[in-house]
């Protein structure tokens, strides 16, 4: 109960989560909030401006803008779970294993990781696609596999503090075993930084996403995903900028969501800033 | 610390201040650019959109590079717009037989290191690119040739192995000078004839012009061209508007082309182009290579809404391969109308019927599918494309759409790894290279496999015709031929635009997009 | 301390090695090849298997691997498949335009973020506080290539204030000119076209630092001696920007740092949009073009920026802050 009351004092956690839930509700009622389908095009009602029938208008296909970013929410956020899910698992076992069994294993992961945070990132992201093929999957596989380097150094520094408490020695002095050890003593207190990590992810890999897709590497049509309506809209700019105006908000809504949730989490968490 | 920040503050403010109040005067004087580094005086400033991967003629590959060459070379012959060869840096030139054409020279003509023009140029520029470890990339145009001789200083003969009608055509290819040409270093510093000395490339953003006083056809009327690279269709547009540069052309977005027009500080010319945008089907794919299938799909494609809709009316709809600005159109091929009760009846009668109700069509047990490819680097195609997907699924055809950027696009073509593609030819300055390669069994870019007898024999045919009217015919029954049997369904004749401030005067518009006229043209203030 | 920078320039060789193993790698699993683009649309495939054969692109990849591998040992990143150009040419060339256009962008970056920081950090669980972090986390949930492009259309087409795109002189020509002729004008074309490309990466990287700056500036303000000195009756503002502000910025350093890292992958989209001849549209055409050569060579170029950017604020933050000099 006070841990709730912490929470809901935050004002960034509180606005965030609002954020958060308004998107995931839109995502999952879609079908309900809309009269329109988002793929049925209709060339005589293409690039109509904003209006009473169409709230946000139109698009180059005569597709209901508001309808296809109701139905993109969707996939933005499957791409940001989704991706963060494969980020999180590879990062919090090489994180796990590196922390725990330390030596040559720990300086070979570190080095892996110092590999990847030199590397700039997106470019990584880039030739990963161009190599697998764009598409979702492709997309999502790619984001998880250059987003990891986080969880593990989380994971990694957390492990190496847990495991000099005296009750995790003593229970390794008694021999229990490294699995019982890592998910009784070392997990529960990594969740709370990896929550953090995680829900920063989440803004970074649809912002990724949305890049992607402007560089041609992004998910494919008629799938409606925010990047790709994004970056068609960009060429409509001059003509009908709300084509790139709202997709580009319902990312920056969305992401600032995440940040501020990310950003909330971590304060409170942080035992620093709560004295 | 307080001092270094502080100094930073300062610096900063400084910044700030400078970029505010130097913003302040180019809103007055925006017409007179504020683009690029700064050129003054007189000059005429393009909007390109890639940089050019060389500026050696016989290597150029990509349209910036051909725009480069153009003003700074000189081939022995030009295509006007309507693509008949003009004396260039040949006076004139005779056909005593088939196999033989002799050039005459002109004898007034140097480089720009001042070295003089002379047969022997010729000759080392097409025994260069037709050395196969040169690597020249229209290595196969030229490939009939069978020698090239000095007759003297300034007279060459060019032989060829059998008669080859179209060489004439591809004789705009720049000469480069044989005492340069071999230097490691001639790529990026090139020595031309022609009306431009390059002077200056900055990679990947902008590159310099000086007018050549000594050029044979009269001093350049303008003293200094700079081309700057904006990869973006829209920010290049944006760039003519804001008076950073004076001229752009294709590639345009369509939806820029009415705005630019309707503003009359600018001058907008639209005229058919060089090239077509089609469905290559390949016909080793077993779905594919069914001609029912072929046929229908054909029916679903709405020509009208993509040329007047996505393309804004700056393409045509297409019906065969022989595209309106050649000699070789015809207008007697109808291609396929847009019919998607047709199309569907098309199916059902090859045995493709919707039996489980979900609808997509299946013929025993096996879903119709089909995968739609095309590249990433044209937004309008991309557009397209995924306006099929829907057409498509509309009849039943389980459709997506997979996009790859141009490498990645051009090895599945090359290795026929697709079944339907998007894509274009260009510079089809002669209709044997619309349809040779294309379509010949032995064709280098015959991606699907297309095979006919018949086909190849009048393609054999048209290529050693010398008569033009000749040539016509057998070309309109070759294109007749692989437009019923859908090798190619072609979609759009593509347009060529310019835009340019309506005080640059003399520009004349080729459907080439060719640059040669930027040596008559000139801004008046 | 030389025993201290040398250990890391020797920890650095391995990172390098590996991220030269994993582009060269990552690169020929990506589909189409240079012969195939330099040879263009019309080449026959006969053409194209010869230019491969010439390139070495045939060679089995661990002999190609090791081939490079042996010359990046030498220093010796190659010629580009393109230019014919030794890339390590081709890379100085550009290079200044990128570092340009970090440095000025992490300027802005501290412009938006200093104040925004210090207010937060005063005005704790305020409605400023809550305005200036809100607006800080604005910049880093944009993707950077809309907030450009929306930047060119606002300021270069409507208002006509900036170029659209490309760059003028260096900065550097910029000041000399300002120096030897005592003139602005090409000082002010060049800012004028580094303005809105290091506003819009600017205002990204401006979130964390605005973050960073207000946790410990929040530390800072609440430790037993500010409290004192309140108590004692030192001016307020004295001591946000005395004592507060300055211990703020040892983590403020380490944080440039990392973000310049981020700069640098924000570079790759933000030249591409405004036609910056950097190191990030080198590579970007660079890819598209599959000039192998060039995109290794920048990514291990990226990569030792970015080591030692990190090696340089930590050597700084341990002389600033004496406690840490334990190594």
């Amino acid at each position: 109960m006070k841990q709730l009351k912490r929470y809901v004092k935050n004002k960034s956690v509180v606005i965030g989560f609002t954020i958060i839930s308004l998107v995931i509700l839109a995502a999952i009622f879609a079908p309900y909030l809309t009269p329109y389908d988002p793929t049925e095009m209709d060339m005589s009602k293409r690039l109509i401006s904003p209006n009473s029938e169409h709230l946000l208008g139109t698009d180059e296909f005569g597709r209901d803008l508001l309808t296809r970013l109701l139905y993109g929410a969707r996939v933005s956020l499957f791409v940001g779970f989704i991706s963060v899910s494969v980020a999180m698992t590879i990062g919090v076992l090489l994180g796990l294993i590196s922390g725990y069994y330390g030596k040559w294993v720990d300086t070979i992961i570190m080095r892996i990781v110092d590999i990847f945070l030199s590397f700039p990132v997106i470019l990584l992201a880039i030739a990963l696609v161009a190599a697998l093929g764009p598409g979702l999957g492709n997309v999502v596989i790619a984001l998880g596999l250059v987003y990891w380097t986080n969880y593990a150094r989380v994971v990694r520094s957390t492990v190496l503090a847990v495991k000099e408490e005296e009750y995790v020695q003593a229970a390794i002095t008694m021999g229990a075993s490294n699995l019982r050890i890592i998910f009784k003593y070392i997990l529960p207190n990594v969740t709370a930084p990896i929550i953090v990590v995680a829900t920063l992810g989440l803004g970074v890999a649809i912002v990724a996403e949305a890049t992607l897709s402007f560089l041609g590497l992004g998910i494919q049509p008629p799938e409606p995903s925010w990047g790709w309506t994004l970056s068609v809209g960009l060429d409509f700019i001059r003509n009908a900028p709300y084509l790139s105006v709202f997709p580009g908000i319902a990312i920056m809504i969305t992401v600032l969501g995440f940040n501020l949730l990310g950003d909330g989490l971590r304060d409170i968490t942080d035992p620093k800033l709560n004295k | 610390m307080k001092k270094i920040f502080a100094g930073i503050l300062v610096l900063f403010v400084a910044v700030v201040l400078a970029a505010c109040s130097g913003g302040d005067d180019s809103a007055t004087e925006s017409s007179n650019g504020n683009g690029g580094s700064n050129v003054s005086g007189d000059v005429i400033r393009v909007g390109l959109d890639v940089d050019p991967g060389t500026m050696d003629p016989r290597l150029a590959n990509d349209s910036s590079a051909s725009r480069v060459t153009e003003i700074v070379f000189d081939g022995l012959v030009e295509l006007d717009e309507n693509l008949v060869p003009q004396p260039a840096l040949a006076e004139s030139w005779e056909n005593p037989d088939e196999l033989t054409y002799i050039f005459h020279l002109r004898e007034d003509v140097t480089f720009h290191d001042g070295e003089p023009f002379t047969a022997d140029d010729v000759k080392f520029t097409f025994d260069s690119i037709l050395d196969e470890s040169f690597n020249a990339p229209y290595r196969s145009l030229y490939e009939p040739i069978e020698s090239v001789n000095v007759v003297d200083e300034y007279t060459v003969e060019i032989k060829t192995s059998e008669p080859y009608a179209p060489l004439l055509s591809y004789l705009n290819i720049g000469i480069v000078p044989e005492h340069l040409a071999d230097n490691a270093d001639f790529a990026n510093n090139p020595v031309g004839t022609g009306p431009y000395k390059m002077t200056d490339w900055k990679r990947g953003s902008e590159i310099h012009f000086e007018a050549n006083a000594e050029y044979f056809n009269g001093e350049p009327a303008t003293e200094k061209i700079v081309y700057y690279i904006i990869p973006d269709n829209t920010t290049r547009v944006s760039a003519l508007e804001a008076g950073d540069i004076d001229l752009l052309h294709s590639p345009v977005s369509p939806q820029d082309i009415g705005r630019i027009e309707s503003d009359d500080r600018f001058v907008v010319h639209q005229t058919t182009g060089l090239g077509h945008t089609y469905l290559n089907f390949n016909f080793e794919d077993p779905t594919i290579g069914e001609e029912a299938v072929r046929v229908a799909i054909s029916h679903a494609v709405n020509k009208e809404s993509i040329a007047n809709d996505i393309y804004a009316g700056m393409d045509q709809p297409g019906k065969s391969p022989l595209i309106p600005s050649s000699w070789a159109y015809t207008d007697a091929i109808e291609g396929y109308e847009y019919n998607p009760e047709l199309a569907q009846s098309v199916l059902e009668d090859a045995g493709w019927v919707d039996e489980d109700g979900d609808g997509i069509r299946e013929r025993d047990g096996n879903k119709l599918s089909v995968v739609l490819k095309t590249h990433t680097e044209d937004p309008n195609r991309m557009q397209a494309v995924e306006f099929l997907q829907y057409e498509l699924q509309s009849i039943g055809i389980d459709t997506s759409v997979e996009t790859q950027e141009w490498p990645s696009f051009q090895e599945s073509m090359q290795t026929g790894d697709y079944q339907v593609a998007l894509l274009g030819w260009l510079n089809l300055v002669d209709p044997d290279r619309a349809m040779f390669n294309q379509f010949h069994s032995e064709g280098g870019s015959n991606y699907g496999s297309y095979s006919n007898p018949e086909v190849d024999e009048l393609l054999e045919k048209g290529r050693t015709t010398i008569d033009q009217n000749e040539r016509a015919e057998i070309y309109a029954q070759a294109a007749k031929i692989v437009t019923e049997e859908v090798a190619y369904n072609v979609v759009l004749y593509q347009g060529y635009v310019v835009m340019h401030v309506k005080e640059l005067e003399g520009f004349t518009v080729h459907p080439g997009g060719y640059f040669k006229s930027l040596r008559d043209a000139k801004i008046n203030n | 301390m030389k025993k201290y920078i040398l250990r890391r320039l020797l920890q650095l060789i391995p990172v390098l090695l590996g991220i030269a193993v994993i582009s060269f790698l990552l690169l020929h699993m990506i589909p189409g090849d240079p012969a195939t683009v330099l040879l263009g649309q019309e080449a026959t495939p006969e053409e194209i298997e010869r230019l491969q054969e010439n390139l070495g692109l045939n060679d089995p990849l661990p002999v190609q691997l090791f081939n490079y591998l042996g010359s990046i040992v030498t220093f010796d990143l190659g010629t580009s498949i393109f230019r014919g150009e030794e890339v390590s040419t081709i890379i100085l060339t550009a290079l200044p335009a990128t570092i340009e256009l970090a440095v000025c962008s992490l300027l802005i970056s501290l412009i938006i973020a200093v104040p925004l920081g210090i207010i937060a950090a005063v005005r704790q669980n305020t409605f400023l506080d809550y305005f200036s972090m809100f607006f800080a986390q604005l910049g880093i949930s944009m993707p950077v290539f809309w907030l450009g492009v929306l930047l060119i259309m606002g300021f270069s087409v409507h208002l006509g204030w900036f170029p659209s795109f490309g760059r003028g002189e260096p900065l550097t020509e910029g000041f000399i000119h300002l120096f030897t002729t005592g003139s602005f004008s090409v000082l002010f074309a060049s800012l004028k076209h580094l303005f809105l490309p290091a506003l819009s990466l600017g205002v990204m990287g401006s979130a964390m630092i605005t973050r960073m700056i207000r946790s410990t500036m929040i530390e800072v303000l609440d430790m037993d001696y500010i409290r004192t000195m309140r108590a004692g009756g030192t001016i307020e503002f004295l001591i946000v920007m005395k004592y507060a502000f300055r211990n703020a910025l040892l983590p403020v350093i380490t944080i440039v740092g990392l973000q310049f890292g981020n700069l640098l992958g924000g570079a790759i989209v933000t030249e591409t949009i405004f036609g910056w001849p950097g190191l990030g549209s080198l590579v970007i055409s660079s890819i598209s073009q599959r000039d192998f050569p060039i995109v290794q060579g920048v990514v291990l170029t990226i990569a030792l920026l970015f080591a030692l950017v990190n090696l340089i604020v930590d050597l700084l933050y341990a002389r600033i802050n004496p406690k840490i000099r334990h190594n």
